[in-house]
């Protein structure tokens, strides 16, 4: 009976830990483009960290604002200072949810469309977000891709009218991410 | 017509120097942080520790700065388009010392394995749960 239960237990601890299984990565990529046909405005951030938990679909983006690089020196002047306002607001965080996560099977290679539903944190802002992607499956690795569009003035994000022809109203977000598992 | 001249040639010079300046400013490309002098330099350690107990106080202190960071390398990534991105240790299990390359740092970067000391130079962006330095190159 005791090595039943003993039995048991081991069994109980082995599938929770199985089914903590998370994956993380420190440098997915998260980049922007709020251009228009007068000038491109296209900003890239290479150290976007995330997790995500294989079986809940918990899934977080933590970026920096600091961290968005651009072709042009004054148009990163003007993200930090006159848009995003980076030292007021230094990160930018994404809490949500893969919502059919049950669909994707981490053990067989392949691509996998996921549902991402969640609340972006941004420029002191908290709003809810939904939009479609893909995960990549191949090995121990997960390769994340989505991409979504925020509309600027939702999250307080003034466009002086002097400029208003060169900066988009929406902001077009690209992320791209490769996992490894987290041990 | 003489006095006309005399008054629009400057005229005309400053505008053509504000336009000038102008189109350089706009054209400005980001500073080359390889070619900067560091402000500072201090251990992935006592970084990550500095920000652990105050992040205003650090950002205050290091964000936008450029800083030489040394360390022994715990993990290296390099990605599809060739960037690579490398972690310090800083003896807690839970978070590092990030440091994000230029591409053309790679081919020095194959010098380097997992357990070598370095010292890195970049800019400090702040700290999510590691703390992050962009625009990395390697310094003897």
């Amino acid at each position: 009976m005791k090595a039943f239960l003993l039995f048991v237990f081991v069994l109980l601890v082995t599938t929770s830990v199985f089914s903590q299984k998370k994956y993380f990565t420190r440098n997915g990529n998260i980049s922007f483009n709020a251009g228009t046909a007068v000038e491109d405005i296209d900003g890239v951030n290479t150290t976007a960290t995330s997790i995500f938990d294989a079986t809940s679909g918990q899934i977080e983006f933590a970026v920096l604002l600091k961290g968005f690089e651009f072709k042009r020196a004054l148009m990163q002047d003007h993200f930090n200072e006159n848009y995003m306002e980076s030292d007021k607001y230094p990160k930018s965080i994404f809490k949500g949810k893969i919502v059919n996560i049950d669909k994707v099977n981490f053990e067989k290679d392949g691509s996998y469309p996921v549902t991402v539903k969640g609340t972006l944190d941004m420029h002191g802002v908290k709003k809810d977000v939904e939009t479609n992607g893909m995960l990549k499956v191949a090995g121990q690795s997960v390769t994340s891709n989505a991409e979504f569009s925020v509309l600027l003035a939702d999250y307080n994000i003034v466009i002086p009218s002097l400029v208003k022809d060169k900066v988009s109203k929406t902001a077009t977000i690209k992320v791209n991410c490769n996992y490894s598992l987290l041990k | 017509m003489k006095r006309l001249k005399k008054i629009l040639t400057p005229l005309l010079l400053l505008v053509l120097a504000a336009a000038g300046y102008g189109w350089y400013a706009f054209n400005k490309k980001p500073a080359d942080v390889r070619q900067q002098s560091a402000d500072m330099e201090i251990k992935a350690k006592d970084l990550l520790q500095l920000f652990q107990q105050n992040e205003a106080a650090a950002n205050a202190r290091y964000v936008d700065k450029v800083i030489v960071v040394s360390g022994v390398v715990l993990s290296m990534q390099t990605d599809a388009e060739g960037k690579t991105t490398l972690s310090l240790d800083t003896g807690d299990p839970m978070a590092t010392v990030t440091c994000s390359f230029y591409n053309e740092e790679t081919a020095a970067l194959k010098q380097i394995n997992k357990g070598n000391p370095v010292r890195v130079k970049g800019i400090c962006t702040g700290m999510l749960s590691d703390v992050i330095l962009n625009k990395c190159s390697l310094v003897k």
